[in-house]
């Protein structure tokens, strides 16, 4: 299932570690104003209730700049180039957890009396009505796997089938090409794969001056480009795709962007007088080219620490359900386990946009200052870097054997839709308050969602996505009498306006995410021992789903090169949520009909946790049993 | 004709009145210009026992006691520091700023609330020496530093080295690297454009841009602050950070807070950095005082800080914790400053400011926290710029050239070591944008 390019591996290893080791003598040796090489070794090490150690993650980061002046009609010439490389040994020291020995043999409901009576068969145990049904165990055996969800609920009268959870080297089931197909060396070490992440950035900068005084200043390269104004939430800063299997939503976007190869240019007028009466402080018009093939979020393989929404084993259990068949629990009449057969159900296939001049991303941003108010205008057109779940594939009628599209079947290929996105920010410092406001929305057209309504089980809508912000710095004497914490609160809002929902006989049906919803945290940071230990709790509450996240931690300084972070992350609230989960959508009419007369591909709405509870319950509420504690020590040279 | 004749002597009796009066007044302008700008040129300052060369240590300090502020006098009772006295010499600022003090004499006045002003577009606004009697001359004082020569028209503290220390142990905590940058917008007197930079759509009068060099975890922090010429408007700030990649506009809260954990606030820079309208200003007297002006090539210096291929070096630090800089001090006549912020919840109650009268740099600052009690004080070392870098002489700029701020209550200090470059090439006004911290942070 893995594509790889023969021997590649080795030559990125081999590059970085002569990168490294040409780099590392000079740290010390260089000096020049005009060179910079720095770096830090890192270990985070942490350890999640219930599983054990989750992260034992070595990074070796290192980077230069070399200033170069002027070259020619360019001036400011220089090349910026970071590696990184890590090391994660949760894979092999708790690898019945995370690597080659993870998982092992389920068992799946059946809450039907007959035609078996036990609340449960294994894998594999499920009925088969026609010769169509069923599967070879040995081409998928009960082996190497978890029941979906089950680290967040019980099964519970719900859909559930088995996912497996070893490297895609170990075990190549459900591993979907070009897609989620990491083997044991691409978890261990993330960097080294066939994008070359371990070249973190490579750019070159130059400006070109004009006589007026204005300066077009361009980065090329394999960067990060920085929308917005908001932490934790990405509504405009969308540019470059993310790697969320490396602390879920957590870490600083800094270190989970994934640079792509880009060209900025930055046209900078500064102060501008644009007509008689309106002059900025400061305009700047940005265009940015993301030539880079496209590359979606790293949502986080099934089998790894972090997979957010759970979509990863999601995915995973529906392609070995594609490729293999499988046991499906609670299925057949909404309660008996049943063993569907290969190319009926599932995900068939990614499809990931090729390079094409026609798949690249085009974006303009025109920023300012006007008075007292920051402000940017923007427009993206872009891949969707989440995936999109388009049923109306070719499957095979498990009662009748003929291959078609039927309505509303549970058979899906992902794509990655175009989507267009207009918007904007603003920054404003309010006197009277002492408080500085920050506004960023953005309306997007192209998104696809999942929709159990539809024949082909997803539908487009519009979105508009914000963040209000207030960061405000407030003195408690009786914790510090010397130094304000900072108070930075954030309310994301995001409204699907295409929204579909139905209350059906047995449930409601539709869309599952929530029409609209708002997710508030607050960050508050204090400093003791001049800024060398700080502590600080951030918060998030996702409101529709009632599910809170509390992180605290504090990072200590120790000197300029050595530093200590020990945190923890809980979480609280509901957990897992119910939504129409298809298995009364009729698809092989009149086989699979709910009720009599029920038309085909028409869902009647009986619900369980899986498969798209998780859209109600967000990444908060799916992580709800990950609670850690972390310890991260970084040496800076 | 005789009425013609009288005529004509009336004439000329008034007009040479006239003429009397007008040379009179002209006089007494320039008796105030050089009494202003070159305070030495009549009169050498002394002080019973004080001689150049001699060293005041626990011994003898008792001595100096009403030469000496009452914070520094206390550390050198204590056996923390000493001070070795040099020559007073006079720290001439640049001719064109005193022949735009010269050009609007008598055209200056203050609005009616405490930050406005009227008439000024360059030189010192209040020239005159300051009249305890009149309840508005320590506000007069603080507009004299504010649209003082300072650095100038722009100049850049490039690099910049700011140590964070324990005043116990004398344990370095930090070493933070930094490049200043500063720019005037108005008030311009040598570097063209003069007077003004134009555009300026915020009727900016200064801007101060910071760039984080070292140490990893704060590289690439940028501060940018622009300050409206209407001194009522607050500072409008914003803060590029390094490992968010993102400009954040400050609240004003954050400029009265330790920057990057500094003993200083921003507020601290220079001496004083913030709104005049934020203070009540109190003109306390004038006196002869011991202040750190000094020659930086005649100092014995720092070896191990930095070094680059004009072998510049900085300012040593010695004394308790090294927390104090190895210079030598000049009796110089001095204004003393109250200035008590308006606001109640500011960290402090006031601070008192000894202005140097030739300059108008603030070299010694005392500043008291909520309750009154004594918290910190800041020295800033003045070079002259005859006997600094070459590009500097003649520059007529008082130098900044080593800083020491001390918190007396933890027992901290935050020593600076700067390399101060009078040169416009070094922050041009491109540098001064929103957008320069985005294209410059990487």
């Amino acid at each position: 299932m893995q594509t790889t390019i023969k021997g590649l591996r080795f030559w990125c290893c081999t590059l970085a570690g002569s990168a490294s080791l040409a780099l590392v003598p000079m740290t010390t040796a260089v000096a020049a104003e005009d060179t910079r090489v720095n770096g830090f070794y890192e270990n985070a090490t942490y350890g999640r209730e219930g599983v054990g150690l989750s992260k034992f993650r070595n990074t070796l980061q290192l980077e230069g700049e070399k200033r170069i002046g002027d070259v020619g009609i360019f001036s400011n010439v220089s090349i910026n180039g970071t590696l990184r490389g890590t090391y994660d040994g949760v894979y092999d020291l708790n690898k019945d957890e995370y690597g080659r020995t993870a998982g092992g043999s389920i068992l799946l409901e059946d809450t039907a009396t007959a035609p078996n009576p036990a609340d449960y068969v294994p894998h594999g145990g499920g009925i088969a009505p026609t010769p169509s049904f069923g599967f070879d165990i040995n081409q998928n055996p009960n082996d190497g796997m978890i029941v979906l969800g089950e680290n967040l609920h019980a099964q519970d009268g719900g859909v559930g089938f088995g996912v497996p959870v070893r490297p895609c080297d170990v075990d190549s089931r459900g591993c979907i090409d070009d897609y989620l197909d990491k083997d044991l060396n691409e978890l261990r070490f993330q960097e080294f794969n066939d994008r070359a992440d371990f070249i973190r950035e490579l750019y070159v900068d130059f400006d070109l001056n004009f006589d007026s005084g204005n300066v077009l200043s361009t980065r090329l390269g394999k960067q990060q480009v920085i929308w917005g104004r908001t932490d934790l939430f990405r509504v405009l800063d969308v540019i470059n795709p993310v790697d969320f299997s490396r602390n879920n939503i957590y870490d600083e976007l800094e270190d989970i962007r994934i640079p792509m190869w880009i060209l900025r240019s930055d046209y900078r007028m500064g102060p501008t007088e644009v007509f008689d009466g309106l002059a900025f402080d400061d305009l700047n018009f940005q265009v940015v080219w993301n030539f880079d093939q496209f590359r979606p979020h790293d949502i986080g393989q099934c089998g790894q620490p972090n997979v957010i929404l759970d979509a990863g084993c999601f995915f995973r259990g529906m392609n070995n359900l594609w490729e293999n068949g499988g046991t499906v629990a609670n299925f057949a009449d909404g309660s008996i386990a049943t063993d569907f057969g290969p190319g009926q159900i599932g995900i068939r296939k990614a499809h990931m946009p090729g390079w094409s001049l026609s798949n690249t991303q085009l974006g303009l941003k025109l920023e300012g200052v006007y008075g007292d108010l920051g402000f940017s205008l923007n427009a993206l057109t872009y891949r969707s870097q989440l995936p999109s779940l388009r049923g109306g594939i070719p499957a095979q009628n498990a009662f009748t054997g003929d291959t078609g599209v039927w309505p509303a079947l549970i058979a899906f290929d992902i794509h990655f839709p175009r989507v267009n996105l207009v918007g904007g920010s603003l920054d404003y410092y309010a006197q009277g308050v002492d408080t500085v406001f920050r506004v960023e929305t953005a309306y997007t057209s192209g998104e696809e969602f999942a929709n159990t309504l539809r024949e082909k089980l997803y539908s487009e809508s519009d979105v508009v996505r914000y963040v209000v912000g207030a960061d405000k710095n407030i003195f408690i004497p009786a914790l510090n009498e010397s130094q304000a914490f900072l108070f930075s609160g954030q309310i994301f809002g995001q409204h699907i306006l295409d929204h579909e929902r139905e209350q059906r006989l047995l449930g409601e049906a539709g869309i599952p995410d929530w029409e609209q919803n708002w997710i508030a945290t607050l960050l508050i940071k204090g400093f003791y021992m001049n800024g060398r230990l700080s502590p600080q709790i951030i918060t998030a509450h996702d409101i529709r789903a009632q599910a809170t996240a509390v992180a605290p931690s504090v990072e200590w300084l120790v000197n300029d090169h050595f530093k200590l972070t020990a945190g923890a992350n809980f979480k609280v609230g509901d957990g897992a949520r119910k939504f129409d989960d298809c298995r009364t959508c009729n698809p092989w009419d009149p086989f699979t009909a709910a009720y009599p007369g029920q038309p085909a591909g028409e869902t009647a709405g009986l619900s369980g946790y899986e498969p798209l509870g998780r859209f109600q319950s967000g990444p908060i509420g799916m992580a709800q049993k990950e609670d850690e504690i972390q310890l991260t020590a970084r040496y800076s040279f | 004709m005789t009425t013609t004749t009288n005529k004509s002597v009336s004439r000329w009796l008034i007009a040479g009145c006239t003429a009397g009066l007008m040379s009179t007044a002209l006089m007494a302008d320039e008796a105030v210009v050089t009494n202003s700008f070159y305070p030495y040129n009549t009169e050498t300052p002394s002080f019973d026992g004080l001689k150049a060369g001699m060293v005041i240590d626990q011994s003898n300090v008792a001595q100096f006691k009403d030469a000496i502020d009452p914070a520094f006098y206390g550390f050198i009772e204590q056996g923390m520091t000493t001070i070795t006295v040099g020559e007073t010499t006079s720290f001439d600022l640049h001719p064109n700023y005193v022949e735009a003090t010269r050009a609007s004499l008598g055209q200056v006045a203050l609005g009616d609330e405490v930050g406005e002003i009227e008439g000024w577009s360059a030189g010192r606004p209040f020239p005159e020496e300051p009249d305890a009697n009149d309840p508005r001359a320590g506000e007069k004082l603080a507009w004299n530093y504010k649209y003082g020569y300072n650095w100038g028209d722009s100049a850049a503290i490039y690099p910049f080295y700011w140590k964070y220390r324990d005043m116990d142990s004398g344990k370095v905590e930090r070493t933070i690297k930094f490049n200043f940058h500063f720019l005037n917008y108005k008030g311009r007197v040598i570097q063209e454009p003069t007077p003004e930079i134009t555009p300026n759509p915020s009727d900016l009068f200064r801007a101060i841009y910071v760039q984080v060099l070292d140490p990893a975890d704060v590289r690439n922090t940028q501060l940018l602050i622009h300050r409206a010429a209407d001194d009522l408007k607050r500072d409008n700030s914003w803060l590029y950070l390094g490992f968010q990649r993102r400009v954040r506009r400050l609240a004003t809260g954050q400029v009265t807070d330790a920057f990057l954990g500094s003993d200083l606030m921003i507020e601290d820079f220079e001496g004083y950095n913030g709104r005049i309208s934020d203070m009540d200003w109190t003109y306390k007297g004038t006196r002869y005082m011991l202040m750190p002006f000094y020659n930086h090539n005649d100092l014995t210096l720092d070896t191990d800080t930095h070094s680059d291929s004009d072998g510049y070096q900085v300012v040593a630090f010695g004394g308790q914790g090294g927390c104090f800089p190895e210079i030598t001090w000049q009796l110089r006549k001095v204004y003393e400053v109250e200035a008590k912020p308006v606001d109640e919840s500011h960290p402090l109650s006031k601070r008192v400011h000894y202005m140097d009268a030739q300059t108008f740099t603030i070299p010694r600052t005392v500043s008291y926290d909520r309750k009154g009690s004594l918290w910190k004080t800041f020295t800033i070392g003045q070079a002259h710029p005859d006997h600094h870098l070459p590009k500097n002489k003649g520059s007529g700029v008082s130098i900044d050239d080593s800083f020491s701020m001390i918190d007396v209550q933890a027992s901290h200090c935050t020593t600076g070591q700067f390399k101060g470059q009078v040169d416009p090439e070094l922050s041009p006004p491109q540098m001064f944008n929103v957008q320069h911290l985005r294209a410059t942070g990487s």
